[in-house]
């Protein structure tokens, strides 16, 4: 079954041209106008992925953005901006977006895109049993094929890049990852991001964790230098 | 750039000096010079002493000349026993000669000596020009005197000549019958000044001799002296109180001043930016109505400022989005190969471009009014003609399709001062505005009502109304509520931003609210020009 994708633009010429590529890759398109709308019909049900314009009359991809993410932590969300100020990228991506392209930006890159994120999505439902990869520090264990993760056998809801930030983390513990490295892991495809955005995603990652065992306090910050996963003694 | 290096402090001690610093200082000394101009003053009364002196002195010598003439002769004897009747009182030295010069009696060698002789070398009341004071204040002048005055004769050689003659000018004239006077200077350290007068003395209508009376100014001088002296004093005085008065007016003034260009300077930092705001302090005085008004003006640049930066980056912003559209449809029509798609594609391409272009051209447009709408020219314009004009024009183009246009003027001529155009661009975006959110048979009322000294202009429509959560942001550049957002309507988000801009510019105010019908109305209100 074809995944689908709902694009969020209220330029209707952008809208339309993304709407027909996908439906060229064999995508499943919702379009709508402006954040209300969508937000109407995501309550109903929730697409596969998000492509979500930031500035939109009658609610904005943020506020957009921050609703979905109340409905569900892992969907992955595409942000398509046409200011580059740092801030608006810094609050999408704390508000849980898991990318972020510059107007004007090429088609093919939001395609390519667009199937990685849902590439890391399809491996969540591959079926139980068979190989599947779990790494284990301590109580947490990361589903290395479906992008899960779990803390004393209960799921974190994490998004692709929180997944694959924590997973660099906790590949060694103990040794350090600097923000770079980490962006590396987290956008490897985007060498846009900024350290903030990694400070944003560590925070998200904390605050689930906490949420789930306020004990948490496995990610620590390593001053002037990046995180690491605390080494399990 | 403005660290302080050595040369700096150069500069800043030659700014100093060259600054209103220099300028008091100038100004103060000057005024201690109006004393010194006094020395002027007394040089025309030294004049008048020196005067007085050779008309007393001319009497003596016309009554000892009398005295001789009286006794019809003239001999050493006789002269000699006046003399010394006559002595006792005479401050001057008299000398008696007959018709060849030749001395028959003086009475600085008959009767006892007394003040002021001739000779004398150094008389005791002269204190004054000995002291060093006195020098230093009267250098200049010796020095002129040195340079122009006669050399000095001693009295010596005028008196006594081998033959025991007295010769000069005087006595000669003396001798031929007129009066004669001469000033004679000392070759003594003082300069004495001795004045010589001779009075011809005459027996039986011929000239017998002549009497030379002659006598020192030192008493004059010496006085004159004092008085130079305490001139030079009082001038000494005024001028420390002058460099005093002006450390203090530097202090007050130029101190400030000069603090306040550091601070001035600070505002921009090396590249020359702006950088922060410049705080006035709290004085009263004219150099705090300076940093207010600096700070002000700085406040206004960097506000400016901010203004152009936004701008810019707002319609950088703006282009965006078309530009969106162009590359995803260049690159959906270099993907497809459907002739027909490729041809729906460019055409998107041809429409986000003429949507730039317009941009562009509105976005001149509102930055054109910020900047320069004082130097448009403007001419009286009656609100009621250009708006029927407006309407009109709005019926042509648009023959009898969408809502009706209605205009109510209750007070027709009303004229404002502005450039027709502008007006035009003004009513002609709120009306299209209106137009674009009437219902197609509504009616776009628009009324013209002119209130004491201004002039109101409501453009209202029959619409949904402005949603209140947007009506702070409505004349916002670039912000539309539109939720269809196409090239085909061509709206930009300027236009509203562009009557606003306008509708200031010429001192007036526009409001957006909604009327009690439920549509939208804008309120444009212009100053009333008064023929």
């Amino acid at each position: 079954m074809a995944d689908t994708v709902a694009v969020v633009e209220d330029e209707q010429n952008i809208r339309e041209n993304i709407g027909f590529a996908l439906k060229r890759e064999g995508y499943h398109v919702e379009v709508y106008a402006d954040g209300r709308a969508a937000w109407e019909a995501f309550q109903r049900s929730l697409p596969a992925l998000l492509v979500l314009d930031i500035i939109m009359p009658r609610m904005d991809g943020l506020e957009l953005c921050r609703r979905v993410r109340g409905i569900s932590e892992t969907i992955p969300i595409i942000f398509l901006s046409s200011r580059d100020e740092e801030f608006d990228r810094v609050l999408g991506l704390e508000l849980g977006a898991d990318d972020y392209l510059c107007k004007p930006f090429s088609m093919r890159e939001l395609i390519a895109r667009i199937k990685v994120l849902l590439r890391r999505i399809a491996l969540d439902r591959l079926p139980d049993g068979g190989d599947v990869q779990v790494h284990r520090v301590g109580l947490l264990a990361l589903d290395l094929q479906r992008y899960t993760a779990r803390w004393d056998d209960r799921l974190v809801p994490l998004t692709v890049t929180e997944f694959m930030i924590l997973r660099a983390l906790a590949r060694r513990p103990g040794y350090v990852k600097t923000r770079q490295q980490l962006m590396e892991e987290g956008y490897p495809h985007d060498t846009f991001v900024s350290d903030r955005t990694i400070d944003s995603h560590i925070k998200r990652l904390r605050k689930k964790f906490v949420a789930i065992d306020d004990t948490f306090d496995d990610i620590e910050t390593v001053y002037g230098l990046g995180y690491r996963y605390r080494e399990q003694g | 750039m403005f660290r302080r290096t050595p040369d700096a402090e150069m500069t800043s001690v030659r700014r100093a000096l060259s600054g209103i610093s220099f300028r008091l200082l100038a100004f103060n000394v000057l005024l201690v010079f109006l004393p010194a101009a006094g020395v002027l003053f007394l040089d025309t009364y030294e004049q008048h002493l020196l005067e007085a002196q050779e008309r007393t002195m001319g009497q003596e010598g016309r009554l000892f000349a009398a005295a001789m003439e009286a006794a019809h002769q003239i001999d050493s004897d006789h002269a000699k026993s006046v003399l010394i009747q006559l002595g006792q009182r005479h401050l001057a030295r008299l000398r008696v000669v007959d018709d060849t010069g030749t001395v028959l009696a003086d009475s600085a060698i008959l009767g006892p000596r007394r003040e002021s002789e001739s000779a004398d070398p150094a008389p005791p009341n002269q204190p004054a020009q000995r002291t060093l004071l006195y020098r230093i204040g009267s250098l200049p002048v010796r020095l002129l005197r040195a340079l122009g005055a006669p050399a000095p004769v001693g009295d010596d050689a005028f008196d006594i000549q081998p033959t025991g003659q007295l010769l000069g000018p005087e006595v000669n004239a003396a001798l031929e019958g007129r009066y004669g006077a001469a000033t004679r200077v000392m070759d003594d350290p003082a300069r004495t000044v001795i004045l010589h007068i001779a009075i011809p003395i005459r027996i039986d209508g011929e000239v017998a001799g002549a009497v030379v009376v002659s006598q020192s100014t030192s008493r004059i001088m010496s006085a004159l002296y004092a008085v130079r002296l305490d001139v030079f004093q009082v001038f000494l005085a005024s001028f420390a109180v002058a460099i005093v008065l002006t450390l203090l007016m530097a202090t007050t003034i130029a101190r400030p001043l000069a603090r306040l260009r550091h601070r001035a300077e600070d505002i921009l930092d090396r590249r020359g930016r702006l950088r922060g705001g410049f705080e006035p302090s709290h004085r009263s005085d004219e150099i705090g109505d300076l940093e207010r008004a600096l700070s002000q003006l700085t406040r206004r640049l960097e506000e400016h400022l901010q203004y152009t930066e936004a701008f810019a980056s707002d319609v950088s912003h703006e282009f965006k989005n078309p530009l969106a559209a162009i590359r995803t449809a260049a690159d959906m029509a270099l993907e497809v190969s459907d002739p027909e798609e490729q041809r729906r594609f460019l055409g998107m391409i041809q429409g986000d471009i003429a949507r730039m272009e317009r941009l562009l051209t509105e976005a001149r447009e509102i930055s054109r009014v910020d900047a320069r709408l004082d130097e448009e020219e403007r001419a009286a314009v009656a609100v009621d003609g250009l708006l029927t004009g407006l309407l009109e024009s709005f019926r042509l183009r648009r023959g009898d399709t969408g809502p009706g246009l209605e205009l109510t003027v209750d007070d027709p001529g009303v004229l404002v001062k502005a450039s027709p155009d502008r007006l035009i661009q003004v009513f002609e975006n709120l009306i299209e505005n209106a137009i674009s959110f009437s219902p197609p048979t509504g009616t776009i009322s628009v009324a013209v009502h002119s209130a004491g000294a201004t002039v109101e202009v409501t453009v209202a429509d029959q619409g949904p109304g402005i949603p209140p959560e947007h009506m702070d942001r409505i004349f916002t550049r670039f912000f539309s509520y539109r939720t269809v957002k196409s090239p085909e309507d061509g709206h930009t988000g300027i236009g509203l931003a562009l009557v606003k801009a306008i509708v200031e510019g010429y001192g007036g105010t526009v409001v957006a609210g909604n009327h009690s019908g439920g549509g939208a109305e804008f309120v444009v209100t212009l100053p009333r020009l008064v023929d």
